[in-house]
């Protein structure tokens, strides 16, 4: 009955507080670049005011609270080969509250049915989690490998397949004759599966199945999960087309899908839909919002002045995320979204942000 | 707004264009061109354009007003960048100037006419004269409206019938020009269409190219691939692709007393257009070892900036255009932060401008939209190192230097591929008689047929 009476704002914003305290002390980086906005700890009275660092700062800045000799991982940001990844250190402690952040909010959007509660599926009620990514130990530096396999570890049976490659040149590729093979599999044993992977690596999969004339129709309780395809290149494809050819290749209808919103810089996760959820979250602007877990919350901001815009106005999405315990809590990202409650429509990318990355140069 | 239909580009947004449109649409141009345009004589063609371009230069013109009216909403340029750049280029095109232009390219300003000798031609006993393609069509990339308008008045002068099609919402100048055209001389107008629709239309920019004798074309280098591969090979192609330009300022000119001066030419360069065209500067490179510090001079140049803003607003910017400036400005903050090689100044609760001062001198694209980077360097040398990066692909340099040093200074630039050199604070004021890219605009348009006598 106590816990009933904690007020979220307040406790998400003390303890905000709490952790930029933290952060100022022990990051360097940010600390100065707090002092140059003369922003201190003791000035702060609520979350929103703690100063933000740009994804960009991460190619260019050791943004961590861990001494170089503790730091066991680090992810990269996915971007132009040739440009400097973002970096985001972490040792064993911040993995495990990266994990700690991330079973809970997959499990709540994708899991929401109570699908791996059901008896006589999979390996102990296990699930079938076939993943268009490489291996962690393959691509140590993605975080989205990372968080793939940290989820078929927890949720995942013994048939999880990683259909991934890395190429020589670093850039993943995809094994469709293994993603096949599987979903032959599935269905033949009436075993629903799980597909992760990134937008791009599921219009990989699709042309690659149309070419061969393939098309499949996966058990029910099957569902998707497709992220990214917003940084560093452009969609080939608009969200509503990809979802549709999902639904026509796989048999995964549309309210199976959900899409994922993260980022290496980050710890936690949004997503825009919960598979089971009787209708769609209700949203007057008539799409599907992003939504972060209680330990993390975003602010849309207007880039003219740098002020949070009005519900329903686009801005440049920052995040608050409790669980970036060790690097620096609050980020400004490079991605436009629409402000919808506490969630969001995401737009996009802001066209070549980056100063160094440009069309011109690159032919 | 209330302009007869006249033009493709006059018709309501749901007024279908296809390919037999078009198609159609070249063949009456190439008749009107028979009937109207191709007797005309270059003195008449120029009477009538320095007329045109007089009436625009006045405050009460018609169309002037209306593109003063309307281009805001449609460019997003202010009032005052469009009248300035308006008069820029309406500035340009004289009687005068357009016969030092023929003079220049053709060697006679009679050319077009007939067979003529330039002085060491009739001592050789030669002679010639030059035709000019039926049916020019432009691809206009729709940035800046003044490369359009500069393209419709040189066709005009060498009796093309032209089609321009324009990008996505940005008819409106060439079709108020079209249209001032057609007020002045109705046959004139009728030898010229204005359209637009967006790009990836293959059907309807094939059955262009297929009637077209010359295409000229404004993109990136992959869009004038694109285009170049369409055409058959009896089609000439004029393609300008993307360059970029900077300013140079000499230490020897930060001596004297017109160091405001300078910094005030390098904040008009920076504002016209809002640095949307080729010839704006991305990075104005400033010489160590004069009165003020390249620093000094960046932050003069942001003060210049703020001034300018007040009396020549940039004007709004879509929200992608505004995100990127505000996360590159995020990112020199956390930049300048760490490291005393890095300052930067930005108007206050906007994205009107901003000036980024590096000291290392490698050359850095602009976001644009009033964004610019003020680069030191020993000299240069050292800054066309710097510049490595955009060799080949640079316009114009704008310089501040003392007289003595310029001539040195053009032909250092002119070996390294520089296209253009001109005085800071002219970048966006090409001459008419400008050789586009270095090659010669009116030339290039242009076969000349030799009468050995």
């Amino acid at each position: 009955m106590e816990q009933a009476q904690i007020d979220p704002e307040s406790s998400f914003s003390q303890l905000a507080r709490e952790l930029f305290v933290l952060q100022f002390e022990h990051n360097t980086p940010y600390r100065r670049s707090c002092e140059v906005r003369r922003v201190r700890p003791e000035q702060v009275t609520s979350w929103a005011e703690i100063p933000a660092m740009p994804t960009e700062a991460f190619k260019e800045l050791e943004l961590s609270c861990l001494p170089g000799e503790h730091r066991t991982a680090v992810f990269h940001s996915s971007g132009t080969t040739g440009q400097r990844p973002s970096r985001h250190f972490h040792n064993s402690e911040s993995l495990s509250i990266y994990e700690a952040s991330l079973l809970p909010w997959f499990e709540a959007h994708l899991l929401a049915d109570g699908l791996r509660l059901r008896p006589g599926r999979g390996s102990a009620g296990k699930l079938q989690m076939i993943c268009l990514t490489p291996t962690a130990g393959s691509a140590p530096h993605s975080s989205l490998a990372h968080m793939f396999e940290t989820v078929c570890r927890e949720f995942g049976s013994v048939e999880c397949v990683f259909a991934g490659k890395v190429a020589e040149d670093g850039g993943w590729t995809l094994d469709e004759e293994a993603v096949i093979e599987a979903f032959g599999k599935a269905i033949a044993a009436k075993r629903p599966v799980t597909i992760l992977g990134t937008a791009f690596s599921f219009v990989h999969l699709l042309e690659s199945l149309a070419k061969k004339n393939l098309r499949f129709e996966l058990v029910c309780g099957s569902r998707a999960m497709e992220t990214g395809g917003y940084k560093g290149r452009s969609r080939s494809l608009s969200k509503a087309d990809l979802h549709q050819l999902i639904s026509r290749r796989l048999g995964i209808p549309p309210d199976c899908i959900v899409c994922e919103y993260g980022m290496s810089e980050l710890s936690s996760q949004a997503y825009d839909l919960t598979i089971g959820e009787k209708t769609l979250p209700a949203s007057p602007f008539g799409s599907r919002s992003f939504v972060f877990p209680p330990w993390a919350r975003v602010k849309i901001v207007s880039p003219e002045t740098g002020r949070e815009v009005g519900e329903g106005e686009t801005g440049l999405i920052r995040v608050f995320d409790l669980a970036n315990v060790y690097s620096v809590m609050a980020v400004q990202t490079e991605d436009l979204g629409v402000r919808q409650g506490a969630g969001f429509k995401l737009l996009g990318r802001a066209a070549q942000a980056g100063p160094r990355g440009c069309s011109l140069l690159a032919g | 707004m209330n302009l007869p239909n006249y033009f493709i580009a006059d018709q309501p947004p749901e007024a279908t264009v296809n390919a037999p449109i078009l198609a159609e649409a070249c063949r009456t141009l190439r008749r009107n061109r028979e009937r109207y345009l191709s007797n005309r004589s270059t003195h008449s063609l120029v009477a009538v354009l320095s007329g045109l371009a007089g009436n625009w230069l006045d405050p009460n013109y018609s169309f002037r007003r209306l593109a003063l009216e309307l281009g805001p909403a449609a460019s997003g340029f202010s009032q005052a960048t469009l009248a300035r750049g308006l008069d820029s280029f309406f500035n340009q095109l004289t009687a005068e100037n357009l016969r030092a232009l023929l003079e220049q390219d053709l060697g006679n300003d009679q050319r077009l006419d007939g067979m003529t000798s330039a002085k060491l031609e009739a001592s050789l006993n030669r002679a010639a004269m030059v035709c000019a393609p039926e049916l020019l069509v432009h691809v206009a990339a729709g940035n800046l409206p003044n490369p359009v308008l500069s393209s419709i008045a040189l066709g005009l002068l060498v009796r093309s019938a032209q089609f321009v099609k324009c990008a996505s919402g940005t008819s409106l100048l060439p079709r108020l020009f079209a249209h001032s055209i057609y007020e002045t001389e109705p046959k004139l107008g009728a030898c010229l269409e204005v359209a637009e629709w967006r790009g990836g239309r293959d059907d309807l920019e094939q059955a262009l190219f297929e009637e077209a004798d010359c295409v000229t074309a404004t993109g990136s280098d992959e869009t004038l691939t694109a285009i170049h591969r369409r055409l058959p090979t009896r089609t000439r192609f004029l393609g300008y692709g993307h360059r970029v330009s900077f300013g140079y300022v000499t230490a020897g000119s930060l001596s004297g007393m017109d160091i405001r001066k300078i910094v005030a030419c390098a904040g008009a360069d920076v504002v016209a257009w809002n640095q949307q065209g080729c010839l704006s500067p991305h990075v104005i490179y400033v010489e160590h070892g004069g009165r003020i510090s390249p620093e000094q001079f960046a932050e003069m140049l942001a003060e210049e900036l703020a001034r300018r803003e007040e009396l020549e607003p940039r004007g709004e910017l879509a929200i992608e255009a505004a995100a990127t400036i505000a996360s590159r400005r995020s990112f020199y903050d956390v930049r300048a932060a760490h490291s005393p090689d890095t300052r930067h100044w930005c108007s206050a609760n906007s994205t009107a401008w901003t000036v980024v001062y590096e000291a290392d001198p490698r050359f850095q694209l602009s976001c644009l939209n009033r964004f610019v980077y003020v680069k030191g360097a020993a000299n240069l040398t050292e800054a066309l190192q710097g510049a490595d990066s955009v060799y080949g692909k640079v316009s114009t340099v704008g310089l501040a230097a003392p007289e003595d040093k310029t001539q040195r200074l053009a032909e250092d630039l002119a070996r390294w591929g520089v296209t253009r050199v001109c005085p800071l604070g002219q970048m966006q004021n090409p001459p008419l008689t400008w050789r586009h890219d270095g090659h010669p605009a009116l030339g290039d348009l242009v076969t000349w047929t030799d009468w050995e006598q």
